[in-house]
């Protein structure tokens, strides 16, 4: 595996284990940072739309990000 | 843009910080909000003459009086409060005011014979109450609303914001906080906790808690103690016993409303060891830090 | 001892005239504000041997709050592509066209109606190009827990595409793609959020490249897509690490394995800083042949050399630079820069004569909420 792979599969396990060693589903009162913009998926409907249209032109398939948005040719 | 307006009442310094579009809006929600943080005061403020509070105690002894509904609820809520701290928190133990005086210069401790004089005098369960009316039954008692009242003004005023279509606010009563959202640019409201021993060396802050749609309430022996002997006496009474609390030098509660947070914290002062499970029972979140300076709880310090 | 008795105090609270609660950061509903984007993304391949691929790529995105509990949300988007289609190998040099002009305008439109305890969408989308045009139709349907701390969503779409092209290479062709959704969201501790989502793609049709020589591939695809993030943040830091994976199962024999790892830093003023780095690697297709052109070729059977298809890995790391003015206004800069190598393959097989490939994209944004 090439390095950089190595270390975002490291910083994937990090973060999985951190969230099984916590499972403490936070109070109405404790959102304070689930509610911050950073924390959205997808906050950014057009950066979304823009990034998963250039991926789906230029690999072999896409998807995961949701439905629809209709095809393209995009040869 | 950011609307911070300061004010003064129930002694001591306040602030209430709104975010909004429109900055006169603003202003006129926070005219109301303070408006209703003097309204709660002249109403139950022990210091006036025309107040709920000297209206009971005057009548103590004598023919049960008739209150409003609002201090019906909050005699509830005092009620509710008496009964989970086992009789710790009572709001007729304000009289122990007459042994500790915490201005007094130099300082002395009240003598056991000056604290059982005033005991006759302390006891929720003996206060008699109808749907409509209360009485205290000895000439002299008094109810105190100091451990709530301030509390209630800060969920009364952060209410009235809403009302007024304010979505981002901080009310700060005295160190007594309700957030409303959180900052326009949905960062969280960051809360420094100050070190109950400041000084030269101390930080500014022992802890930074962020908050939105909460409340953060700190009770500790801050400012009214008493130090004699090199021990601090803080204005924190177990009404059972009528004297100070030492086990915790602060408590920081976050609750969903601030009235909950600073009962929460002040029961919690009073249960020395047996807060902590308290507060869990309470759902509450809590730093507290004890006779020796060290943090415990479940609010994360570090947040700085 | 009485305190035992669980959020009595805080019941006892709520029972005071004028104490409510705030129903929670978290609160399910219609966005409190309308809200207008514009960005503009100026996209740049390249090869070796100098080919090159522009597209100039405007696009606006708007949603309004039509009450507490209705929104509408839409978006146009537009691509000018100039330049040559990317080629992959060297001896196909000047066979597909040069100086290639194309346009594409693509436009969505959703209507979201929230309840207590679920929300339902409904959206269109349409995309035009000279010689492909696109219909879909999206529904929704989101639910969660009474505490708001885990959400499941369910979506279904379906798009009919139309392929036309003048030279007669592809003449109306028809796609049909069906897509399902089913993730959950769930809110871990106060700091974690974890969310994984399931798609399914089920299509047939025209699936062929008519632009490209000896291009034939199978009229059906199956892709199966699982995609799991988690953002945590660390509030001591002021930052929000988001690491995402993606397995993708394909029909075609193009499965991949995707790791992304973002950090998305605040810092004082408003601004935010926002390095990112993503990996895919994926297989051929079981019907691509590498180079020459043309070699396996085995008439009536499938057929590409379309490198999208090839076995390879990419490397995209980026930046993003925002700013929050603090009165409605938001604008963001993000720079991409992409790579593409046979060698990057994890554990190596990648097609064997491919050209690197790089792209670039940097995307200019201003928002305004009212």
């Amino acid at each position: 595996m090439v390095p950089p792979l190595r270390t975002l599969a490291a910083l994937l396990a990090v973060a999985l284990t951190a969230g099984c060693a916590a499972y403490a589903p936070p109070q109405p009162w404790e959102k304070q940072y689930l509610a911050l913009p950073a924390m959205q998926f997808d906050a950014d409907r057009l950066d979304v739309k823009n990034v998963q249209h250039v991926y789906y032109s230029k690999e072999g398939a896409a998807g995961g990000y949701g439905v629809g948005g209709g095809g393209c040719g995009c040869n | 843009m950011r609307v911070r307006v300061p004010f003064r009442a129930m002694a001591a310094e306040h602030e209430i910080v709104v975010d909004h579009d429109d900055a006169r809006a603003a202003r006129t929600a926070i005219d109301a909000a303070i408006a209703e943080v003097h309204r709660i005061e002249a109403k139950f403020s022990r210091y006036r003459d025309d107040s709920v509070t000297s209206a009971i105690a005057r009548a103590a002894g004598g023919a049960p009086l008739a209150v409003d509904e609002e201090t019906h609820a909050l005699l509830d809520y005092a009620a509710t409060c008496h009964a989970l701290s086992d009789g710790a928190f009572d709001i007729t133990s304000g009289v122990l005011r007459r042994a500790w005086d915490f201005r007094r210069r130099p300082p002395r401790l009240p003598s056991a014979a000056e604290i059982d004089a005033l005991r006759p005098l302390i006891g929720w369960q003996r206060v008699a109450r109808d749907g409509r009316t209360v009485r205290l039954p000895v000439p002299g008692m008094e109810l105190d609303f100091g451990g709530i009242g301030k509390e209630y003004a800060a969920d009364r005023a952060a209410g009235l914001l809403v009302a007024h279509g304010v979505r981002h606010a901080l009310v700060n009563l005295g160190g007594d906080l309700r957030a409303i959202g959180s900052q326009a640019d949905g960062r969280p409201w960051r809360i420094g906790i100050r070190p109950p021993r400041p000084g030269p060396g101390a930080p500014a802050a022992v802890a930074l808690v962020d908050i939105a749609d909460a409340a953060l309430a700190t009770s500790g022996d801050y400012e009214r103690f008493l130090e004699v002997d090199g021990v601090r006496y803080s204005h924190l009474l177990d009404a059972r016993t009528g004297w100070p609390v030492r086990h915790w030098r602060s408590m920081s509660v976050v609750a969903p409303v601030a009235v909950a947070a600073g009962s929460c914290a002040t029961i919690a002062m009073l249960l020395c060891g047996g807060a902590p499970a308290f507060l869990r029972a309470q759902g509450a979140a809590w730093l507290g830090i004890d006779a020796a300076g060290a943090v415990h709880g479940t609010l994360d310090p570090g947040a700085r | 001892m009485a305190a035992t008795e669980r959020g009595a105090l805080l019941a006892a609270a709520l029972a005071l005239p004028g104490v409510t609660a705030a129903p929670g950061a978290a609160a399910q509903g219609a966005p409190d504000a309308a809200f207008v984007q514009f960005k503009y993304l100026d996209y740049r391949d390249w090869q070796p041997g100098g080919r090159r691929m522009r597209v100039d790529n405007p696009g606006f995105y708007a949603v309004k709050p039509l009450s507490d509990t209705l929104a509408i949300e839409g978006s146009i988007v537009y691509d000018g592509m100039s330049g040559a289609s990317p080629l992959y190998f060297n001896a196909l040099s000047g066979a597909s066209g040069e100086g290639v002009r194309d346009y594409r305008t693509a436009g969505d439109v959703k209507l979201t109606k929230w309840f207590d305890r679920f929300a339902i969408g409904a959206g269109a989308a349409y995309s035009h190009e000279r010689d492909y045009i696109s219909r879909a139709g999206t529904l929704e349907l989101r639910t969660w827990t009474e505490d708001r701390n885990r959400t499941y969503a369910f979506a279904f779409s379906g798009a009919a595409d139309r392929i036309h092209t003048e030279s007669g290479a592809a003449e109306r062709e028809r796609k049909y793609v069906l897509d399902f959704l089913a993730g959950v969201t769930q809110a871990v501790n106060e700091t974690l959020i974890v969310q994984s989502n399931l798609t399914y793609s089920r299509g047939h049709g025209y699936f062929d490249d008519p632009y490209k020589l000896f291009d034939r591939r199978p009229d059906r695809r199956r892709v199966l897509a699982w995609l799991t993030r988690a953002n945590q943040h660390f509030p001591e830091r002021n930052g929000t690490l988001k690491v995402a994976y993606r397995y993708l199962d394909d029909s075609f024999g193009a499965d991949s394995h995707m790791v992304e790892a973002v950090w998305h830093q605040a810092l004082p003023g408003g601004w935010s800083v926002t390095p990112s780095l993503r990996y895919l690697t994926q297989k051929a297709a079981w019907f691509f042949r590498g180079p020459p052109i043309g070699s396996g070729l085995r008439p009536g059977e499938p057929y590409t050399a379309d490198a999208r298809l090839s076995a390879f890995g990419a490397f995209t790391p980026g930046i993003v630079v925002a700013r929050d003015f603090g009165d409605g206004w938001v604008a963001d800069v993000k720079v991409e820069f992409y790579r593409q190598k046979a060698s990057w393959r994890a554990g190596g097989g990648g097609t064997e004569g491919l050209l690197p490939f790089s792209a670039r994209w940097i995307q200019v944004g201003v928002g305004r909420s009212f």
